[in-house]
C-alpha cells in the first residue's frame, strides 16, 4: 500500500469541514472492508484518508418522526442484534446475516456497503423494496434523496467527492410492512450474490397493495422491477400471477455472463428469487 | 508522503506504543513491531481469516483494519488465550482432537473460536460452523476443528 496522510475527526461538523477543504483529495474510510482492499491494489492513493469509523453521529438506529433512522456507520453485526431493526425492519437482519463472515460483518458498515455500490451489494435490494432514503450532508447543507438515485453505475453513486452519507431512513409507511430477502450464491460463507432480491407488501381485501420487488448483481446497479411491480398491484393474491411476475422482472434486468454463472442460468434465479420473495411476504402479512 | 504515528494499543491486557506509517495493516503492526507473529497473515484480502484476532471484545480481520484505526482499543491475539503454560480449552481441545495440520489457519481459528465461546456455552454444531464460515483450512477439512470447538464448549461451560 502507498502512503498517505491519515485524519481522524471526532465529529460529523469537522468531517464535513474537512471534507470541504480537502475534497477531491481526500477519501472516507468506515469499516474499511472494501476500501482498504482496494487500496492495496491501486496505485491510485489520496494524498489523505479520513477514518471515520468513531464518529458518534454515524452510530446508532433510532425512531424519528418519518420513520427508522439507521446511522450511516452501524454495523452489520449491529443491524443484525437491533431490537427495532428486529421490530420493524426484519427482513434486515436475513439481508446482514449474508454479508461475508462474523469478521467482516463487526467491521462493515451499511453506509460502506451502500457507497461501495457494487451491484451485488447485499443490503440494496431490502432497503429499496422499503422506499428508503438517505441523508447527505455537504458543506452546503443537507439534502435527503431516495436511495435509488443514490446508485449511478458499478461502483459509482451520486455522492460528491465533498460529502459525507450520515444516514438511512425507512419511511413510517415502510416500518412493519412485510419483506422478505433471499439471496443466491454458490456457496453459503463468503460468497457474492449471484442474485439477491427481496420484495414487500400489504395485503388489502385479499389484493396485493404498495408491492415493491428490487434485485440485485443482474444490472449496473440495484434495481427496482417497475413492470413486475405494477403487474401484480391491485391484483386478488394468486399463485400464477406471482409466477409470472417473477417472469416479468427477468425482463427487466440485464445479467453477465460469466465465470460463476451463464446470463441463462442468472435470468432462471431471478424468475425463481422474485417469485420466493413475494411468495414469502405474503406469508407474513395480515390477510384481510 | 510517508506519515508516521505514536499509537498505543493494549495488546493481551499490556498497553504497548510504538510509532507507526499510517499505511500499516494492524497485523503488520502486530508481527513487526510488536513481534507477535503468531497472528498469520494470508491472503490479506480479508477472505482466508488466518488474521482474526479479537478487538474491543470482537472478532476482525487484521488485514483489514490500520494500526492508526487501533489506537486505544484493546486487542487479543492468540499469544494472549494461554495462561503461560497452561493452555486455554479451545487450544487443549485443538490438541487433543487433531485441529490442525500445518497450523497456518490455526490462530485464525483459536482466536474466532475463543470469541465465539465466550459468548455462546453451549452452541449446536451448526453454530460452529456458521461462526468459523470465515476461516479457511486448506489440510484439515474441517471436521477435527469442529470436534475441538464442541470439546472446549464442554469445558468452558464445566468451568
Ligand atoms: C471477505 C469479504 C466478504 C464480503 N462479503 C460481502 C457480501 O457477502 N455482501 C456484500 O454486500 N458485501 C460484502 N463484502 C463487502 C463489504 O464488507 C461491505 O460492502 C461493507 O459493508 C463495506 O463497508 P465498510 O464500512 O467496510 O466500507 P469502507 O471499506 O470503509 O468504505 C467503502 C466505500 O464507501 C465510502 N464510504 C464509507 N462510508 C461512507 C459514508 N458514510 N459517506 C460517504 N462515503 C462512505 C468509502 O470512501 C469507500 O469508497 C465483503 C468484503 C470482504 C472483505
Ligand atoms: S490475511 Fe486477513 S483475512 Fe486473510
Ligand atoms: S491446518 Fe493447514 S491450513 Fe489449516
Amino acid at each position: 500500500m502507498r502512503p498517505f496522510e491519515f485524519i481522524k475527526p471526532d465529529s460529523e461538523a469537522s468531517a464535513i469541514e474537512l471534507l470541504g477543504k480537502l475534497s477531491p483529495n481526500v477519501r472516507i474510510l468506515a469499516g474499511g472492508t472494501d476500501y482498504l482492499v482496494d487500496l492495496k491494489h491501486t496505485a491510485d492513493v489520496p494524498k489523505t484518508v479520513m477514518d471515520i469509523s468513531r464518529l458518534p453521529e454515524l452510530k446508532g438506529i433510532d425512531e424519528v418522526d418519518d420513520g427508522l433512522r439507521i446511522g450511516a456507520g452501524v454495523t452489520h453485526t449491529e443491524i443484525m442484534q437491533n431490537p427495532l431493526i428486529k421490530k420493524y425492519a426484519p427482513a434486515m437482519i436475513h439481508a446482514a446475516h449474508t454479508i461475508g463472515a462474523v469478521q467482516t460483518r463487526n467491521l462493515g458498515t451499511i453506509g460502506g456497503n451502500l457507497v461501495t455500490c457494487v451491484p451485488s451489494m447485499d443490503s440494496g435490494p431490502t432497503l429499496v423494496a422499503l422506499d428508503a432514503e438517505v441523508n447527505i450532508v455537504g458543506k452546503d447543507g443537507t439534502r435527503r434523496i431516495s436511495l435509488t438515485d443514490l446508485f449511478v453505475g458499478p461502483r459509482k453513486t451520486s455522492l460528491k467527492s465533498n460529502e459525507l452519507l450520515t444516514e438511512i431512513i425507512i419511511p413510517k409507511r415502510s416500518l412493519g410492512k412485510p419483506a422478505n430477502f433471499y439471496k443466491f450464491g454458490l456457496r453459503k460463507g463468503q460468497a457474492l450474490a449471484l442474485v439477491n432480491a427481496a420484495s414487500s407488501l400489504w395485503i388489502k381485501g385479499g389484493c396485493f397493495k404498495d408491492l415493491r420487488i428490487s434485485i440485485g448483481a443482474v444490472a449496473p446497479v440495484v434495481i427496482r422491477c417497475l413492470k413486475a411491480e405494477k403487474y401484480l398491484e391491485g391484483k386478488k393474491i394468486d399463485e400464477k400471477l406471482v409466477k409470472e411476475a417473477g417472469n416479468i422482472a427477468v425482463t427487466e434486468a440485464k445479467p453477465i455472463d460469466d465465470f460463476r454463472a451463464s446470463q441463462s442460468y442468472r435470468n432462471d434465479l431471478i424468475a425463481v428469487l422474485v417469485t420466493r420473495t413475494i411468495n414469502a411476504a405474503i406469508d407474513l402479512a395480515d390477510k384481510d | 508522503m510517508a506519515d508516521n504515528r505514536e499509537i498505543t494499543i493494549k495488546v493481551n491486557g499490556k498497553d504497548m506504543t510504538t510509532y507507526v506509517e499510517t499505511r500499516l495493516s494492524l497485523g503488520d503492526v502486530l508481527r513487526e513491531h510488536f513481534h507477535l507473529t503468531g497472528t498469520h497473515l494470508g491472503c490479506e484480502h480479508g477472505v482466508c481469516g488466518a488474521c482474526t484476532v479479537v478487538v474491543d471484545g470482537e472478532p476482525i480481520r487484521s488485514c483489514l483494519m490500520l494500526g492508526v484505526q487501533a489506537h486505544g482499543k484493546e486487542v487479543t491475539t492468540v499469544e494472549g488465550l494461554s495462561k503461560g503454560e497452561d493452555l486455554h480449552p479451545i487450544q487443549e481441545a485443538f490438541w487433543k482432537n487433531h485441529g490442525l495440520q500445518c497450523g497456518y489457519c490455526t490462530p485464525g481459528f483459536l482466536t474466532t473460536l475463543f470469541s465465539f465461546l465466550e459468548n455462546n456455552s453451549d452452541p449446536t454444531e451448526r453454530e460452529i460452523r456458521e461462526a468459523i464460515s470465515g476461516n479457511i483450512c486448506r489440510c484439515t477439512g474441517y471436521q477435527n476443528i469442529v470436534n475441538a470447538a464442541l470439546d472446549a464448549a464442554k469445558v468452558m461451560k464445566g468451568s
